[in-house]
């Protein structure tokens, strides 16, 4: 980061590393993270939700720690890193918590699930052996609309079960 | 959503901070200062701010961090924490939460953990949103606020910073830079009734009481989410320390919790959440209840454990 900067910029030049690869761009300065990661460099994986930072849909992982990326500014997430569900794993080796919801049937139309294995991969780092209420606490943050929540918290769980004995 | 328009500047250090502060407000721009983004970008999205120029503060490390606190010092010693300290590092930071157990209730109780990573205690108090947890707390604790300008540094008390709705005493050429908690009593809580959609309190109340042979000779209350800013019922630490401890002395010490503040009736806020009379009554039971949790925790009760409902 740059010990101080020149006069305020309507257009700021972006550098974040995304899952691994720096990603640079000239955006408007009021371009939020999300949809930098969406519209920029087409990782629509993703969502946006409420957009009002209270679904959880868009939730990344910058420098490692969880936050909803419709209430982060690109030009906050220079010089930074950022994870989205597309950088923990893929088709051909899902994550463990990916393979956790696929498991237990933690999601039914999909959309908040995204931000949900985001937010549960962060929840099982700050505290790998949750009870449920510890899960639904660390939760609180998303939404599913589907009210799918018992077998979102059922593939929480499963999924510390596999990360303890990975 | 998108915010309205902005010129984004971002600054480096506290003293590039001040200086970008004063260039733009030499230019006659509207700036506002970004912290965590967690309070001001939402309203930004929904355009009930849109200032001209943004000065990203938040890569400030001078601002970042606990120093003081028991460990460091003998007993007495106050705690600074930085403005841009984050509600995640101080629910990390076992100093904290074992010293301000009424910071670690309201902490495991606040926003969400997403957001917690990203908001700041300065930013909390810059906002000043009538119904935040962590004001209380820190006024109940007599917290007091360092703020820098352009003609050097001062120290305000939390209870004189705070004005009203979203309305703090800061001038437009100011950044606060830390929240200083002196040495705190043991016997401490943080209750709140959530709005479940938000998790803002409707009522929110902080108890500190330090109790000798039996009467409580020190107490600090502070209500959160009721009126157009967060207050301390004066009535209540009156009543508190007026006669011996009993059961019933904290009942009508917090039956005033909604009835003196400075002096005079307490206007609640009402809306389509709750009524005035409703927040009244919820502030009472919410400074009943962290008046029994900050009475068993002075007792060295375990059953007060931060966190637990």
């Amino acid at each position: 980061m740059p010990a101080s900067t020149g006069p305020a910029e309507r257009d700021v030049a972006v550098t974040v590393t995304v899952n691994g690869e720096p990603r640079r761009e000239r955006v408007p300065a009021r371009t939020l993270l999300v949809h930098f990661l969406r519209e920029q460099l087409g990782l629509t994986g993703t969502h946006v939700g409420c957009d009002t930072t209270q679904c959880g849909a868009c939730t990344v992982a910058m420098d490692g720690v969880a936050v909803k990326s419709c209430t982060v500014l690109a030009a906050q997430a220079d010089g930074h890193e950022v994870t989205t569900i597309e950088g923990i794993g893929d088709a051909e080796g899902l994550h463990p918590v990916q393979r956790a919801f696929w498991a237990e049937h933690g999601l039914q139309c999909g959309y908040c699930t995204p931000g949900m294995i985001m937010a549960v991969r962060q929840l099982l780092a700050d505290n790998p052996d949750p009870g449920d209420d510890e899960i639904r606490r660390g939760l609180a943050g998303n939404i599913c609309r589907c009210t799918g929540y018992q077998n979102i918290v059922a593939a929480a769980r499963a999924a510390a079960t596999m990360l303890q004995e990975s | 959503m998108y915010t309205a328009d902005f010129a984004y500047a971002r600054a480096g250090s506290l003293a590039g901070a001040l200086e970008l502060l004063a260039a733009a407000q030499a230019r006659g721009e509207d700036v506002k200062l970004l912290a965590g983004g967690q309070s001001l970008l939402p309203m930004m999205k929904l355009r009930l701010a849109a200032p001209e120029t943004l000065i990203d503060i938040g890569g400030v490390g001078e601002l970042k961090g606990v120093t003081g606190g028991p460990a460091e010092g003998a007993e007495g010693a106050k705690t600074v924490i930085g403005a841009l300290t984050t509600y995640r590092e101080l629910e990390r930071d076992p100093m904290i939460t074992a010293t301000f157990p009424a910071m670690a209730d309201a902490l495991a109780v606040l926003a969400d953990s997403q957001v917690r990573a990203r908001g700041t205690i300065g930013g909390c108090i810059a906002h000043a949103d009538p119904a935040s947890d962590l004001p209380a707390v820190l006024l109940a604790l007599d917290a007091t606020v360092t703020i820098a300008g352009g003609h050097g540094t001062r120290e305000a008390l939390l209870d004189d910073f705070l004005t009203g709705i979203y309305s703090t005493d800061l001038a437009d050429d100011e950044i606060i830079t830390a929240i200083t908690v002196p040495a705190a009593p043991p016997g401490q809580a943080y209750e709140k009734f959530p709005q479940p959609a938000s998790h803002l309190p409707l009522a929110g109340a902080c108890a500190a009481v330090e109790i000798k042979d039996g009467t409580i000779c020190r107490a600090g209350v502070a209500v959160t989410g009721v009126a157009s800013r967060p207050y301390r019922p004066r009535d209540t630490e009156r009543i508190l320390a007026s006669a011996p401890l009993t059961p019933s002395l904290l009942a009508s010490a917090a039956a005033q919790a909604g009835g003196a503040e400075q002096g005079g009736d307490v206007r609640p806020l009402s809306d389509q959440h709750a009524s005035g009379p409703y927040r009244l009554h919820l502030a009472e039971i919410m400074t009943l209840r962290a008046l029994q949790r900050a009475v068993e925790r002075a007792s060295g009760n375990s059953s007060g454990k931060a966190g637990e409902r």
